[in-house]
């Protein structure tokens, strides 16, 4: 019984710091020692259920170690200040007033297209409609959002340094007119963070290691 | 907060008192059935051994199974009742060198079984 008490615990254990590694993308609005629980308490339980060659007592006794793991994890984080960060881990700011900050979405396994959708998933369609970006340490997205929000779809041309040849043609933007407007901007694509168009022809360019610029283009379609 | 602490607590006093409660039950009545085995295998090396004898080690196993299916996995329990029947047949047959054989398997199921379920490394990984 001992031995699967400890087996628990290990899984456990390597299972939070697999968790916390994987950064903010994998979690789902739940804290990473939550999310680990209900993915294996539903395991647990089922094993010795279904299986009749299982004592049941081995799926309580696992169970309980979950049980008693997660009074410890959530004492840990009442007590131990520090800990909190460790098991749970912080709030990353992404977007501040200069712009995106790649290294906290490398830092957190995300990436431009998954800040965008979540975002998106938040109600801001553009990027520069927020002040200030944050993912909590459960993974959701929050935002100071500005008074003023931009009235038209804003899509993406070029993502980390590609370009986004469907979007491209969508807004009827041509390939010499964008590689004439990054040239007025001294960068190529690749040196590109991030650049999104809206309805109105209004550019939100960013790029790597630099503030963003709200820029105009000339774009055929509107919409 | 006073709630949460205290029971986590129980709940780890209990967990703890169940792990060396079953670690010496086991033991015990793993220790019981191999005395009880190895007084038949005496007596069937010594070609002595009868359908009283093996009936008696049959009724204690079947008293102890029916506890031991709480702690330990159906499927072991499974091979000593395959190895033990075959053994007891044979002694009623009297071929006393195959129920040899089978009853040194069972003792040795009975001397390492508890051994699986103890903590060790090698348990643990």
């Amino acid at each position: 019984m001992a031995l699967i008490f400890i087996r628990t615990a290990i899984i456990f254990i390597t299972l939070l710091v697999v968790m916390r590694l994987m950064g903010k993308s994998q979690i789902g609005e739940m804290q990473p020692f939550e999310f680990i629980i209900t993915l294996l308490i539903a395991e647990l339980a089922c094993i010795p259920m279904a299986d009749s060659t299982i004592p049941l007592l081995y799926g309580i006794v696992a169970i309980v170690a979950i049980f008693i793991l997660h009074q410890i994890v959530w004492l840990l984080n009442m007590w131990v200040r520090p800990m909190k960060a460790v098991i749970s881990g912080r709030p990353s700011l992404v977007i501040t007033r200069e712009g995106i900050d790649e290294y906290q979405l490398r830092k957190n396994n995300l990436d431009v297209s998954d800040l965008i959708e979540s975002m998106r998933a938040a109600g801001y369609f553009n990027i520069d409609d927020v002040y200030y970006g944050l993912y909590e340490a459960n993974g959701s997205f929050s935002a100071l959002a500005r008074e003023q929000k931009t009235d038209s779809l804003a899509v993406t041309l070029i993502d980390s340094g590609r370009l986004n040849a469907h979007n491209l043609a969508t807004c009827g933007i041509a390939r010499g007119t964008l590689d004439g407007f990054l040239k007025e901007q001294g960068t190529k694509i690749k040196k590109v963070l991030v650049m999104t168009v809206d309805g109105n022809g209004r550019v939100y360019l960013q790029i790597r290691g630099k503030p963003y610029k709200i820029l105009k283009i000339e774009a055929e379609k509107r919409w | 907060m006073v709630k949460s602490i205290s029971l986590t607590l129980a709940a780890l006093l209990l967990s703890i008192c169940l792990f060396v409660f079953t670690e010496r039950y086991l033991d015990d009545r793993f220790g019981k059935f191999y005395d009880a085995v190895d007084t038949l295998y005496e007596k069937t090396e010594q070609g002595k051994a009868n359908a009283e004898d093996a009936e008696a080690v049959r009724t204690l196993w079947a008293t102890e199974r029916s506890r031991l299916h709480v702690f330990i996995p159906h499927n072991d329990i499974t091979y000593v009742d395959h190895r033990l029947n075959t053994a007891l047949s044979y002694i009623y047959t009297e071929n006393y060198s195959d129920a040899l054989a089978n009853l040194e398997v069972v003792l040795q199921m009975a001397k390492t079984l508890p051994g699986n379920y103890k903590m060790s490394i090698e348990n643990i990984f």
